[in-house]
């Protein structure tokens, strides 16, 4: 008996005491590890569907409080804006939509007269060379210059339709957040 | 006490070098040594978790009770590696999206959990630490040499400054899957033939 | 259905586990060298893969995701899945005593083999539904496997050649995996 209370003792310390270290190291990580997520990931993705601007969107980003989730936590959304002159011209705002295997996030960007501008794929998990094809600039191409309306659509790539409706859903989501949030964003 | 520490330390580079002589922890050593840096982090961050957690579990050794020791030490390793993870993903961005999913695999890199058990649980802190870092360094330093071979061969490069003459024709083979097992292979043997050597010799 | 054949012919043959994506390669070559004792262990891999595959996904999904803990979840599915083989040896010896005849030793040696958690985590990773996660850790099992019978096929019949002295053991072990690992890459095209 003596034993066992030994055993479930020593294993609740260590488990106690890895926990402990573990959450104090995932907070003083959690603020670099969100700046490195957007640097590498999102920045790529921001540079290329905004041009023109003078400010730095990586860190003018704003986040926005879109809705709350079930259990009653603000749901964020974070926009990087474009800015001239002090002036937002335009934003990028991420969307996700549901591609053949699992998630597509898109960086959608939108000028303030409701034009998009171009998008860019952050993350996907698509078939290389068939629903990745979505990545490739002749089909990011076909939606600059569309009106940043809901109800986007472009023709999908052929072979890649699932790829192809998860872009347009994601775009379509991107597109809705900025028209439903224009006050506080532009 | 001295020549103990030395004789710990020095094991590993030489006379149980994993993971060519002690043949364990072969999928990070196959998957990421496409170039040298690769090797050299993740080697690097497989010596930091082995170093503290046989560190630890020597400390500890006298209060686990035998019958749960192997989920003990398994939660100390696992603590080390979530830390690696955590901080690599801070700091070192890019390379942690290199090595990827090796990284929260080296819980199960059984070299770490052979040392608690074989090592670290039987002798003092002192002779732990110089023992995970001996091996550890020693895992590196393969992992660092594979990576470069793989590296000269199959991108004609070392430490990505291109160092082949300019017709060199990168065998691309050395960069792929195949590739890794065959010089693995190839390496292993070239080491056995100079043990094989040395003790004709002696 | 289509979706599930691609993603099994991908997992076994294009992106095999233990040969494209290195996973589990300690009892690949340790345990390689007999036929029997590769059928053995490739069996016991199947059953505990699934297993885990599937509670991993459900441990992670229903109680790291609500807490907001993702970031423990490598010591988390190495509890699970120590915690499981455990479980699974207890169970088999009693309810099926030839069961655990045959694959009884392997099944230690599956806690540490990292084909089981590297699968939990790709599961996770690609974000894979229920269903997905399932069937994708069955199907990288089988993946498992074939090679490790492949590769004993093989190594049975290292004993009638000769194989220069400093290749023995391992080293020649490791170039055959080289050139099966090759024969598969042949399979690139198909998905």
């Amino acid at each position: 008996m003596r034993d066992i209370i030994r055993m479930i003792v020593v294993l609740t310390l260590i488990g106690a005491a890895s926990g402990l270290t573990l959450s104090v190291i995932h907070r003083v990580t959690a603020g670099p590890i969100e700046y490195q997520t957007i640097k590498f990931v999102k920045e790529p993705a921001v540079k290329k569907v905004l041009s023109g601007y003078d400010n730095d969107p990586i860190l003018d980003r704003e986040k926005i409080t879109v809705g709350t989730d079930p259990r009653g936590n603000p749901i964020e959304l974070t926009v990087f804006p474009a800015k001239k002159g002090g002036q937002t011209f335009a934003v990028a705002v991420e969307g996700t939509g549901k591609g053949f295997h699992g998630a597509i996030g898109v960086m959608v960007g939108i000028s303030k007269e409701g034009v998009i501008l171009d998008i860019g794929i952050t993350s996907h998990s698509e078939t290389p060379g068939i629903g990745s094809r979505v990545t490739g600039v002749e089909y990011t191409d076909r939606y600059k210059g569309l009106p940043a309306k809901k109800g986007v659509t472009v023709d999908a790539i052929s072979g890649a339709t699932y790829s192809s409706k998860g872009v347009v859903a994601a775009v379509n989501e991107a597109v809705s957040t900025v028209a439903t949030f224009r006050e506080e964003i532009f | 006490m001295a020549a103990t520490l030395r004789e710990e330390f020095t094991k590993g580079f030489w006379r149980t070098i994993p993971p060519f002589r002690l043949v364990l922890g072969l999928c990070p050593t196959l998957a990421v040594t496409t170039s040298g840096i690769n090797g050299l982090g993740m080697g690097l961050a497989t010596t930091f978790v082995l170093v503290f957690s046989n560190l630890f579990v020597s400390l500890l050794r006298r209060f686990i009770p035998t019958q749960v020791r192997i989920a003990s030490f398994i939660v100390i390793i696992a603590s080390f590696v979530v830390i690696v993870e955590l901080v690599m993903q801070a700091y070192f961005y890019p390379l942690f999206k290199i090595l990827g999913i090796f990284i929260p695999l080296i819980v199960v890199n059984c070299i770490i959990l052979g040392r608690a058990e074989a090592f670290a649980s039987k002798n003092g802190p002192v002779l732990s630490l110089a023992d995970g870092l001996g091996i550890g360094l020693g895992f590196t330093l393969s992992l660092f040499v594979l990576g470069l071979i793989r590296e000269l061969l199959g991108a004609g490069t070392l430490l990505e400054i291109p160092v082949m003459w300019a017709s060199f024709a990168p065998f691309a083979f050395m960069l792929k899957p195949p590739g890794a097992f065959v010089a693995l292979g190839i390496l292993l043997a070239f080491m056995n033939l100079i043990s094989q050597i040395q003790a004709r010799k002696g | 259905m289509g979706e599930f054949l691609l993603l099994m012919v991908s997992a076994i043959l294009v992106n095999n586990i233990l040969l494209l994506r290195f996973l589990g390669n300690c009892p690949f070559l340790g345990v390689s060298r007999k036929m029997d004792t590769a059928t053995g262990m490739g069996l016991a891999v199947i059953f505990v893969m699934t297993l885990a595959g599937m509670i991993t996904w459900l441990v992670y999904r229903y109680l790291l995701v609500p807490l907001s803990l993702e970031y423990l979840r490598t010591i988390a599915f190495i509890l699970v899945i120590a915690t499981l083989v455990q479980f699974v040896e207890m169970v088999i010896q009693k309810a099926a005593p030839p069961l655990y005849e045959a694959l009884g030793i392997y099944l230690p040696l599956i806690t540490t083999n990292c084909a089981v958690l590297g699968v939990a985590i790709i599961n996770v990773d690609e974000r894979y539904d229920l269903i997905t996660a399932i069937f994708f850790s069955f199907a990288s099992a089988c993946g498992f496997a074939l090679a490790l019978v492949l590769m004993a096929g093989l190594r049975e019949r290292f004993a009638l050649v000769a194989i220069p002295k400093a290749f023995e053991g391992t080293a020649i072990g490791l170039v055959t995996a080289g050139l099966i690992a090759l024969a598969f890459s042949g399979f690139a095209g198909l998905v």
